[in-house]
Parts: structure tokens; C-alpha cells; sequence
């Protein structure tokens, strides 16, 4: 173990290595270190900028000599970032930035080559590249394989063999559905011995409902979907049908271009039905506020920031955002433009609105479950029954008691239809006023300091918005699945490739402007873009290209030698091993232990969460958690009711955000909360009981019992050294529960599920505590 | 090779790469490497923080934050303002006013009278320090506290100005204050965790506005930096009980069975993050015992409780977190952040405002007198104060029960402690509290000034987020030279 924290501190820096071995790459070597050192003074933004220098136009750092191409000693570039002399050194001391040697010297060999600039390479349309050579040709199961093992050839690294059957099923699973495979499951992959095995599974999973529901979690961050409006007063909001567009969206396929379209502007297609209306509730999935006293327009144009800043980050992974109050320090954004893109989602009239406990902001849809839509048609036709009977008493002149009991019985059902028509979900969407508010740009950002007036507009360095269309945010939607747009199509497939392997191509799946990370695999990402959109958007074909190639079906298993050689695994010459998402963990939970409750959609539901936590903080202490019972205390994570200012504690532990703004990357921290959630959170004791019985129930022998734990929780058997562990565990287990009979049946106690009552408790107590154990494995919490 | 020197390098170059964020117990440390080296330096080893950081020497090690949730009046308790006695009733000058924004509460009254405090002000300590009679225990710290009387923010409402002064930003989405301190500093304290949170009711009308996650989030930085919430309910720290039938022997079975199962993994696949997992089990553990110490008062003296009142020993009071808080940092915790609830005085302010102060006034002078006898005052920093202040016109006009609405032209805040000019007063006011006079200090200036008492240039404690390096001043803030000792 010594030996292992020893290597991990030579950390070698393979990308340097290869800078070495070739010539200067303006966007790969020289972009950085000019974007984080001097953009921000001598870049895009010309408020800012110091002594009329730009060093992102060529002409320009020519013309004042900062560059002389082919000329270093002539360069003042190089004069400043090397003199002693504190009052001309650059960067200045207080930017804090400072240049290695190493920088000096990329940028000096760049000038003497003569100080090319390349366009910002996301910004330029992908190409599909040629596939290219490898020498081990028996590897690459598709094309995937081959750009990553051209780099290790590269680099002299071999790929890792594959993951044994078992260990590549959970993974996949998880990956897939969020949930772990079934004991059928496992032994039926197990047994099949056809060359295609894996691919079948593979299609097994994406065909699953379950498929829908884990992708559009993620897709929930990066929406910032939550249940209440955040802010102040955070009051509950009816949002979920959105939520549950998303997860039909994964699951019937829909191709990535309409879900854009949809989620953008489903509203202005043409005849848009209620679920495309519907899907334009992204745009509304925003915070909002109904703090007494505010001034209404200060945050309605905070609304309009949000939407801007969500749709940049998601679709074009640019930030668009930081051009809010002066131009863009580092992509080529002007404050203008950015004000012409918020011109196309400043066109709703918001207005806040009350019904029951909810608060939400027009414009909405109501649109009742199926259970209102009866309950309505049940009244209606009452109505409509009473109405006529009326009617024809009136023409009859005789109204007599059965008319009075008439008149009371339409009273009644008019309030009835009342009471529903506000119970009935008001989904927030977007919808065009019919006479556009005018857009201007807003000094510093500020909502009250108009400048000049723009029309809806995308920024010049991007391709022009389809000739011929209104400029809404149709023809928007329309632009950025245009096959030409350089960044939607890498975007998307940048963002799947970070959930499938941790990381993504571009580490910063945020941005892939000037200041975002330099791809991996720069020729993969534009192959896989251009493969989407040849594909038409379909996201399940790629997902499982993903998945299926040889590259995500490596072990996982690390040497030391590759640790130190590359210890993010950015080259990728092993499988992925990281820790679940907090979702995964308690689904993993609920699934093994047979309390998963599978149904999709409907209202957000209340699982275990300790007293008090929303009093502490709330208005009034008046907002009270309403812990649900029976099958709402077992629904996927996914489903559980998010309050913006109080989240739920057991998912905030384990990273997940809290929705107040657009999350495309969460954390992956390691704490001891995490620890206390898995030993003591009731979720995960209860979960330990009910496992204990299922795995009790399958056999009398302990032996027996353990490897069905196992394999139910991690999918293999016990190892004779885990066995031993666990035994004897086991033991001592049974011992103290022995020994104190009262205790044991108050940890069988914990949770609504009832025990089974023919197990025997202090047995049951003690399987109770190892299945406990077994929750809290690294390798429970982690796909490997 | 120093095998544990070698971690904790490893575990900086994590957070360097801020991939994985782990702030591990030195203890758990120990424990995990069979080493009992660390374990005797307990009180002086760091744990977590960046490399060059703190960039010069500290002030202040650690910090107490008393917030005052909802806009402590600065008219009633620290602004004495003779004038408006005279003054009272007459419609603000607009001179005064000069057409400034007001909350959407206000904004639409026909007229805006002036109302003078109910409450009268005294001098205290050699200082000289003026404040107002509903806090007779404050008084008696005078000469300990830097009063500043010229506060100011641009927010108007309560969810935008608590989320700008704790934050920097009025908008969700930015680490706090204490999750900043917590992810340049790390801790001191080896099995607690670095940033903890403890929220009070006040004995005023039940607030009307709600404290936020995020005023304690880490925003963009790895979740393990922010605080946590330490409550007065059966579980302290959420989910530290073990559950019945699970006692500290069969606890300790499991974790070792545990520690030797992950071991197994990690020898197998080669992940050294399973040892960092480990160590978390362990110090998981072993705050299982350091929590319940730590709430445990038993072995305070009689003289101690007395000195923060009858409320100290009810559990959740601002007086018992006070107590809690003094505690918090005898342990080395960096940052204890209070949030005292309920001084948005609407309305009824001559009622309320005296329930808010009883809360609040014999704890915190006590709290100042505590550390300074155990010799703690000069290297923890105290900060007491609000939002925003509240307006010298009435709400609702000239009433009995007046009350007073938001304010942010001018606030009082008060700090004492580590690297603070004791019995000093900062900055004033115009004749109605109004606007700043003299030496404003805007909240970004606060936390410029909080982050130099701890040692850290606000300009250089940043984090690179969607391509742009923040930090918590935003683009603005000055150190205070003036507030320094």
C-alpha cells in the first residue's frame, strides 16, 4: 500500500511528452496558455482590454509586435514574458498567473515556426477522420477502438484485457438503468456462450423502461429540475410531467435533434401537441421567487440569464454567461451578442399564480393525470346531465322539489370540478406573447440600465442562423442541429462519454470554449460527433457503440506501472472504477434488498428523511416533510421530492446537486458522512433486513446464504478470504444479538416493511448486520 | 519514505486536480497506517487545504460567524441618531432619500415618516462605544469589539442579500464563505468536521424569511467543503447513532471486517481511492464518539453556564450554540457559522426587538469573555451582524407598534477577536441613518478583510469554474485596513 501512495506522486505529464515529439498546435499547445495568462486583459473583450493589444487575432499581436513570425528576439511577446524588469514583466504579478519554462518555450518554438493561429477548434465544424492504423487489429471491436488504441500504440501502452463476464455485466447494468442485474440476469449471461452474448444484453438494456429513467436523471441536473421554486420562500411547484416527458423521451428514442427542438421551442412548432408544449417546461425549470417586495423585473431578467446560461452550457458547452456585463473575456462572445441570444427567450408573460399549496408562474398547461381526466369526464357529463334535465323543466314551467335537488346537485358538482381544476398539475411552459418585448442590452448586467436594442441573434463567430425563418427560438433550435453546427453534436456526445467513463473526451463537459480542457482524443470526439448526426440523432445507437466497444469492456483492474503512467486514466487503457452516483447507490440498495418499488413517473414522493430538517430553515418554520407510506417509500431516487433550499441529506452527501442552477459535472468526493449515511441512514438498515431475509429464505447453509448475498449485491461469489471475513463476522454477530435478544428486535424494527415474521429474529439480526456490512463495501458503491 | 507525508502530498495534489476532495482525520490517518505518529499532534496538524495557503501569516485561525437572519435594526441597537427625535413623524427629505429604490413592500406608500428609536443609547467601556439599551451585556465588551456603523450592499430583499453577503453573489450557484475558508484552509480538527452549522430560533415573531442550503453550499467546489449542520435533535450530525443492537463493540467488529474486505479490493484492482475510503469509515467512527463529547457540557463549569445564561442549557438556543461554538473551536474546527433567526421587524419592532436581544445579548458578550479568559480571542475571529439594516421610516407609516422595512444604503456589523481593532468604531451615517457618511464598507470589503485575518489574499483563494476563476469577493473588495488591530 506505501509503495502505491509512492508512485502516485510521479505524475508524469503525458500530453508534454507528446508535445515534444511533434510540431507546435496552435489550439492544442499554444491557446491555453495565452487564454488563461492573457485573454483577459489582451483578448475578445474590448472594455477591457490593455494597451489596444489582442493576442487572439494574429493581425493584431503582428501589428504591434508583440509577434514577429519566425522572429523570437524581434517578438515582444517573448521580451515581456521573460524580462526581469517587475513593471514590463508579463503576466503583470498581481493577475497572479504566472508562465513555467516550459510555456516560454512552446511559445517561443511556436513564434520561430512561424506563429500560426488556428480558429478555436470547437468552433470549426467536425470532420470524420480517416480510422486510423493499429497494430494489434485483433482489439478494436469497433471504430471507437481504434482512435483510443492508436494513441496507446502511440504510447506504448497495451489495452487491459477484458472485464470477466460478471464484472462487465454489473457495470454495463449500472451504467445503463441506474439498477444492478437480477440473479436471472446474471446466470442467463453467465450460460450464454453465442459469440454476441454481450450485444444482446446490451440491447436488453436500452430496450429496458429503466434505460428512460437513468438517462433523464442525468438530464436532470443539467435541466436544474426540481420540485419547488428555490429562493425565499421555495414553495412546492408541479413540474414532474416535464420530468416524465424526459424519461419517454430516453425511452422511445427520441432522436437528439427533436429532443432539442422540443425542449426549446415545442411550443412554436407547427400544430404542437400538448407533450411538445410540454417539453418546453426546460426552459422553465428555473428558480423563482415570490419574496415580498421584490421588484419583479430584476428577476424576470434573472430568469432570462438562467435560460441562457442552461442552454449555452448544455447544448453548445459554451459560457455564454460570463458576456452578461462586458464581452467575453476568452471565447469570441460580445456583451451584444449575448444580449441578441436573450432576446430569443425574453418573450413570455410571466406571472406568478397560486393553486393549493403550489406557486407557479405562468404561462402553464394544465394537464390532468389519467385519474383527473376520469374524474373530469365523470363530472362533466353529470353537469351536462343535470344542465339538460334543468333546462327542460324550465320549458316545462314546473319546477317543483326534483328541480331544487337538481339545482343542489349542479352546486355540488361545480365546486367538485373546481376543486380538481386546481388540483390538476400546472406544468410551466414557454409561450410567445404575441407582440415581442423589445430586447436591450443591459449595462453591467443590470436589469434597470437599458443600452441600445437588439434583435434575437447568435453570436457571428458561430454559423448563421437558417436563412428564410423568423428569428424565434424555433429557428434557433433549428440552428443548433444543423449538421454543419460545429459544437451541439460534439456537446452531446462529450456529455454520454463522461457518464459512460467518468471523464469526458473534453474533461470540462461545460465548456469546450477557449478556456475548457483540450480533448483526449480530439479525432474520436468530431468521428462520434459526425457519426450522431449521420445517424440521425440517434442517441441509443451511440450510446451503444459506447458500450459495447472494446474500450469499455477492459478490466478495470490498475498496475501500479499504468497508475503513475496515467493516473486519471485519460488514455485509457483500463476500464472505468469510480463511485456511484448518489441516485445508484440507494436504487442498488432498494433493488438487491427486494423493496424497489418500479413505477415510472407521477408526483415527486417522500422517502425516509430525519424530523425537522425543512422547519429549521423554512419561512415561519411552516414547511413540513410528510414522510409518505407504503410504496412511495421505495420508488428510484430519481423520484424523491427535491427542495431546492433543503435537499434530500442523503443524496446532497453523496454529490448530488442542489438544483437551484445547471450541474453538468457533479463532484465525486469521498467523506465520513458518506460513512454515516450507509451505516445508520434507516434507508440502508431497512434495505439490510430485507436482503438478510431474501438471501435467509434461499438457503439453511451459511456458505450457501453468503453466496447468494453477494451475488445478488456485487454479482460474483465471496472469495474464501472474504468468506472467512464474513463468517466470522457472523459469529460474533450472532453472539451479541444472543446476548441481548431486546436489541435485536429493535433493529428488525426499522422501517415500515414488515419482518418476516417465520425467520428467527436473533438470526435474522445477525444476517441483518453482515448484509449491512456488505452495503457498505467500496465495491457495493462503486461500478468497476 | 515517510509513507504519510506521501499521502497527504497525494490527497493536495487531488485537491489540486479537484477530482476528489478528501479531508482525512490525521487520527483516521494514523489508525488506517498503524502509525501513531500524527496522533499526538492532533491539535497542530492541518488537514485538507491548498498548498501556499494561508499566503501570509494569519491573524486568525478560526472563525465564529453570528448571523443575524432577516436585518438586525442598526437604529434601535448601534446607530444612535439624537436628530430624530425631532424629526420624528416629518416625511423623509428627499434630499436624504435621493430617489434610491425601495422593496416592493414600501415602495408603493403615499409617505414616508421618520421614526425614531423607542430605545435609548448609553456609552460604555473606556471606549466610549454608543449602543442601545436593549444590549446591556454587549456593553460590557465594548472595549473587546470593532463596531462598524457604515455597512452597505445593494440588495433589498432578504434570499438575494443574505446569498450576496455570504456568498458573493446574489444568485445561487456560489460557494459560501465558510466552504471558501474551509477549502483553502482545511481543518484543525482531526475527527470533527471543518465547517459546522448551527441554526436558533428567535423568541420574536417567527421569521419570515427562509435560511438556504446554499448559504452553507460549497457551490462549484467539492461538496465535501461545506458545512454541516450540527442539530440540537437526537442525531447531532445526521445519521451518527448506530442503530439499536449495533453497540460500539459489534460497530468496531464491522468496521474492521470492513477495512479488511476493502483492502482485499484495493490489493486486487489497484484503486487507491478505496484507501481513502477506508479512512473515511474510520473517522466516521470516530466522530461517532468526538460528536457526542462535544455537545456533552457535563464538565463545564457552573461559573461557564451562568455566564451565557439560562437558555445555554436548552439545546438549540442561540445561547447553547454559543457555548457549542466556543467548543467547536477549542478543537481546532475552522469555521463556525451560527444563524440566529427572526429579526425581520416588519411590524411590532418595540415588542419583538427586546425577545431578539435577550436571545442574543448575554451569549454572545459571554462567548467574547470566554475566549479571552481561555486565551482564544486572539486567534479566533467574531462576527456578529445581518443582511441588511432596516429603514428609518415606517412601514405602514407612523404606528405605535412601528416597524421598520429593509435597508441596505447602511448596516451595522460588529467583529472582535483575531487581527480586529478592539473598542474601535468604524464609518457613520447621515442624520437619519440613511446613507453612509464617512468610511463605507461594502460586504465585499468584509470578506476581503475576514479572508486577510485568516492569511488569505481574497484575490488569489480562487477556483476555476466553466473556464473563469472566482472567488469570493467577485471582482471586487478591499481589505480594511482600518478594522485590523
Amino acid at each position: 500500500m506505501i509503495l502505491m501512495f509512492g508512485l502516485l506522486l510521479v505524475c508524469t505529464c503525458l500530453v508534454a511528452d507528446d508535445k515534444n515529439k511533434n510540431a507546435i498546435q496552435f489550439n492544442r499547445d499554444i491557446r491555453p496558455i495565452l487564454s488563461e495568462n492573457c485573454f483577459a486583459c489582451h483578448g475578445p473583450d474590448a472594455h477591457q482590454r490593455k494597451s489596444k493589444l489582442r493576442l487572439d487575432v494574429r493581425e493584431s499581436a503582428i501589428e504591434k509586435h508583440s509577434i514577429v513570425p519566425g522572429k523570437n528576439a524581434e517578438s515582444l511577446l517573448i521580451e515581456r514574458v521573460m524580462s526581469m524588469n517587475p513593471e514590463e514583466h508579463m503576466p503583470p504579478e498581481k493577475s497572479g498567473k504566472k508562465l513555467t519554462q516550459q510555456q516560454i518555450e512552446l511559445l517561443s518554438r511556436w513564434i520561430e515556426q512561424g506563429a500560426k493561429y488556428e480558429k478555436h477548434w470547437s468552433l470549426i465544424a467536425p470532420e470524420r477522420g480517416e480510422l486510423p492504423k493499429v497494430k494489434l487489429t485483433m482489439w478494436p471491436k469497433n471504430p471507437i477502438d481504434r482512435f483510443i488504441l492508436a494513441r496507446l500504440e502511440k504510447e506504448g501502452l497495451t489495452p487491459s484485457k477484458e472485464a470477466d463476464q460478471a464484472t462487465l455485466l454489473r457495470r454495463v447494468t449500472l451504467d445503463l438503468t441506474g439498477l444492478p442485474p437480477t440473479l436471472d440476469e446474471l446466470d442467463a449471461f453467465l450460460k450464454d456462450e453465442s459469440p454476441n452474448a454481450y450485444d444482446k444484453v446490451v440491447d436488453r438494456l436500452l430496450q429496458s423502461l429503466r434505460f428512460g429513467e437513468h438517462l433523464a436523471t442525468h438530464w436532470l441536473d443539467l435541466a436544474r429540475y426540481a420540485d419547488t421554486n428555490g429562493y425565499n420562500n421555495d414553495e412546492e411547484r408541479t413540474q414532474w410531467m416535464w420530468r416524465d416527458w424526459v424519461i419517454n423521451a430516453f425511452n422511445y428514442n427520441k432522436p437528439y435533434d427533436q429532443f432539442i427542438t422540443e425542449q426549446l421551442a415545442g411550443d412554436i412548432l407547427p400544430h404542437a401537441t400538448i407533450e411538445q408544449k410540454l417539453a418546453t417546461g426546460f426552459s422553465r425549470n428555473h428558480v423563482l421567487t415570490t419574496e415580498g417586495g421584490i421588484i419583479e423585473e430584476e428577476y424576470r431578467v434573472e430568469y432570462v440569464a438562467d435560460r441562457v446560461h442552461t442552454t449555452c452550457t448544455v447544448f453548445l458547452g459554451l459560457s455564454m454567461q460570463c458576456a452578461r456585463c462586458h464581452d467575453h473575456k476568452f471565447d469570441p462572445i460580445t456583451q451584444r451578442e449575448y444580449y441578441s441570444f436573450f432576446a430569443f427567450f425574453n418573450n413570455i408573460a410571466e406571472k406568478t399564480v397560486g393553486f393549493n399549496q403550489a406557486r407557479v408562474s405562468e404561462p402553464f398547461l394544465k394537464i390532468p393525470t389519467k385519474e383527473q381526466q376520469a374524474e373530469k369526464d365523470k363530472l362533466l357529463f353529470q353537469k351536462k346531465t343535470l344542465t339538460k334535465q334543468l333546462i327542460d323543466r324550465q320549458a316545462s314551467i314546473m319546477f317543483d322539489g326534483q328541480a331544487r335537488k337538481s339545482v343542489a346537485e349542479l352546486v355540488g358538482t361545480n365546486k367538485l370540478l373546481k376543486v380538481l381544476e386546481t388540483a390538476i398539475p400546472a406544468n410551466m411552459i414557454m409561450q410567445e406573447m404575441p407582440t415581442p418585448r423589445k430586447t436591450f442590452v443591459l449595462k453591467r448586467g443590470q436589469y434597470d440600465q437599458q443600452g441600445e436594442a437588439v434583435s434575437p441573434g447568435v453570436p457571428a463567430s458561430l454559423p448563421a442562423l437558417p436563412a428564410g425563418l423568423a428569428a424565434n427560438r424555433l429557428s434557433l433550435a433549428k440552428w443548433l442541429v444543423e449538421p454543419t453546427h460545429p459544437l451541439t453534436a460534439r456537446v452531446a456526445v462529450n456529455q454520454w462519454w463522461h457518464i459512460l467513463f467518468g471523464t469526458g473526451i473534453v474533461e470540462t463537459v461545460e465548456d469546450l470554449g477557449s478556456q475548457g480542457a483540450w480533448p483526449s482524443h480530439p479525432v474520436l470526439l468530431d468521428w462520434m460527433a459526425c457519426e450522431l448526426i449521420s445517424s440521425k440523432w440517434n442517441v441509443k445507437a451511440m450510446i451503444k457503440r459506447m458500450v459495447t466497444s472494446a474500450t469499455y469492456r477492459q478490466s478495470s483492474r490498475v498496475s501500479p506501472e499504468l497508475l503513475e503512467r496515467d493516473p486519471k486514466n485519460r488514455l485509457l487503457a483500463r476500464g472505468p472504477r469510480y463511485r456511484l452516483s448518489a441516485e445508484t447507490i440507494r436504487d442498488n440498495a432498494l433493488a438487491v434488498s427486494g423493496l424497489l418499488k418500479e413505477r415510472i413517473g407521477g408526483p415527486s414522493v417522500m422517502p425516509y428523511q430525519p424530523d425537522g430538517l425543512w422547519q429549521d430553515v423554512s419561512v415561519e418554520r411552516r414547511a413540513v416533510y410528510k414522510q409518505d407510506v407504503g410504496d412511495n417509500l421505495y420508488r428510484r431516487s430519481m423520484y424523491t421530492f427535491w427542495k431546492r433550499t433543503c435537499p434530500p441529506p442523503g443524496m446532497m452527501t453523496f454529490d448530488a446537486p442542489d438544483r437551484e442552477t445547471c450541474t453538468i459535472r457533479r463532484a465525486r468526493t469521498n467523506t465520513p458522512l458518506q460513512a454515516l449515511v450507509l451505516m445508520n441512514d434507516p434507508t440502508y438498515l431497512e434495505a439490510s433486513r430485507k436482503l438478510a431475509e431474501r438471501v435467509m429464505n434461499a438457503s439453511d447453509k451459511d456458505e450457501a446464504r453468503l453466496d447468494h448475498l453477494y451475488r445478488l449485491v456485487l454479482s460474483r461469489s465471496p472469495s474464501a478470504a472474504e468468506r472467512n471475513t464474513l463468517l466470522s463476522l457472523l459469529a460474533k454477530s450472532r453472539d451479541r444479538m444472543k446476548a441481548s435478544p431486546e436489541k435485536a428486535k429493535e433493529l428488525l424494527s426499522l422501517g415500515a416493511s414488515p419482518r418476516d415474521s417465520k425467520l428467527n429474529p436473533i438470526e435474522l439480526a445477525a444476517w441483518t448486520t453482515l448484509c449491512s456490512l456488505v452495503f457498505n463495501l467500496d465495491e457495493t458503491i462503486s461500478k468497476e | 519514505m515517510q509513507p504519510l507525508f506521501d499521502y497527504a502530498s497525494m490527497m493536495t495534489r487531488r485537491h489540486f486536480f479537484g477530482s476528489s476532495a478528501s479531508a482525512i482525520g490525521t487520527a483516521a490517518l494514523a489508525s488506517l497506517l498503524g502509525s501513531t505518529a500524527l496522533a499526538r499532534q492532533d491539535k497542530t496538524v492541518r488537514v485538507g487545504g491548498l498548498p501556499g495557503i494561508p499566503h501570509f501569516a494569519p491573524m486568525a485561525k478560526r472563525v465564529i460567524y453570528l448571523f443575524q437572519s432577516g436585518g438586525p435594526s442598526q437604529i434601535e441597537l448601534f446607530d444612535p441618531k439624537p436628530l430624530l427625535k425631532e424629526k420624528h413623524g416629518i416625511d423623509l427629505p428627499d434630499s436624504i432619500r435621493m430617489g434610491q429604490r425601495l422593496t416592493g413592500m414600501t415602495s408603493g406608500q403615499k409617505n414616508f415618516p421618520v421614526i425614531a428609536s423607542r430605545f435609548k443609547f448609553a456609552r460604555h467601556g473606556k471606549c466610549g462605544m454608543e449602543l442601545g439599551e436593549l444590549l446591556p451585556y454587549t456593553g460590557k465588551i465594548a472595549d473587546e469589539i470593532c463596531l462598524i456603523r457604515s455597512m452597505h450592499t445593494e440588495a433589498i430583499n432578504h434570499d438575494p442579500a443574505i446569498t450576496y453577503i455570504q456568498t458573493g453573489s446574489q444568485q445561487p450557484g456560489r460557494p459560501s464563505l465558510g466552504s471558501w475558508a474551509a477549502y483553502g484552509l482545511g481543518t484543525e480538527a482531526a475527527d470533527l468536521p471543518a465547517f459546522v452549522v448551527m441554526i436558533s430560533h428567535g423568541s420574536g415573531k417567527d421569521s419570515n424569511q427562509g435560511l438556504l442550503d446554499r448559504l452553507w453550499g460549497s457551490g462549484f467546489l467539492p461538496s465535501s467543503h461545506q458545512g454541516v449542520k450540527l442539530r440540537s435533535q437526537r442525531d447531532a450530525v445526521l445519521y451518527l447513532s448506530d442503530p439499536p443492537g449495533i453497540d460500539r463493540g459489534m460497530r468496531r467488529d464491522m468496521l474492521d471486517s470492513l477495512a479488511k474486505l476493502n483492502q482485499q479490493k484495493m490489493a486486487e484492482s489497484g484503486d487507491p481511492e478505496i484507501a481513502s475510503r477506508i479512512a473515511q469509515f474510520e473517522l466516521a467512527f470516530r466522530m461517532q464518539t468526538s460528536v457526542p463529547d462535544l455537545i456533552d457540557m457535563k464538565n463545564e463549569k457552573q461559573a461557564t453556564l451562568e455566564m451565557y445564561g439560562p437558555d445555554v442549557k436548552k439545546p438549540g438556543t442561540f445561547a447553547a450554540n454559543c457555548l457549542l461554538a466556543r467548543r467547536l473551536v477549542e478543537r481546532g474546527v475552522r469555521f463556525v457559522q451560527l444563524y440566529h433567526r427572526g429579526w425581520d421587524q416588519h411590524n411590532n419592532l418595540p415588542d419583538n426587538m427586546p425577545l431578539q436581544c435577550r436571545d442574543v445579548d448575554q451569549p454572545q458578550a459571554a462567548l467574547i469573555q470566554d475566549l479571552k479568559q481561555r486565551g482564544l480571542l486572539d486567534e479566533t475571529l467574531v462576527i456578529w451582524g445581518g443582511e441588511f439594516g432596516r429603514t428609518v421610516y415606517g412601514q405602514g407609516g407612523l404606528l405605535e407598534s412601528y416597524g421598520r422595512d429593509h435597508h441596505g444604503r447602511c448596516f451595522s456589523l460588529w467583529m472582535a477577536g483575531g487581527g480586529i481593532k478592539p473598542g474601535y468604531v468604524h464609518g457613520s451615517t447621515d442624520d437619519f441613518s440613511y446613507n453612509v457618511a464617512e468610511k463605507p464598507v461594502h460586504l465585499h470589503d468584509l470578506n476581503a478583510t475576514i479572508l486577510h485575518c485568516l492569511g488569505i489574499d481574497h484575490e488569489r483563494l480562487t477556483f476555476k469554474s466553466q473556464g473563469r476563476d472566482y472567488r469570493l469577493t467577485d471582482v471586487k473588495g478591499t481589505v480594511m485596513k482600518d478594522l485590523l488591530a
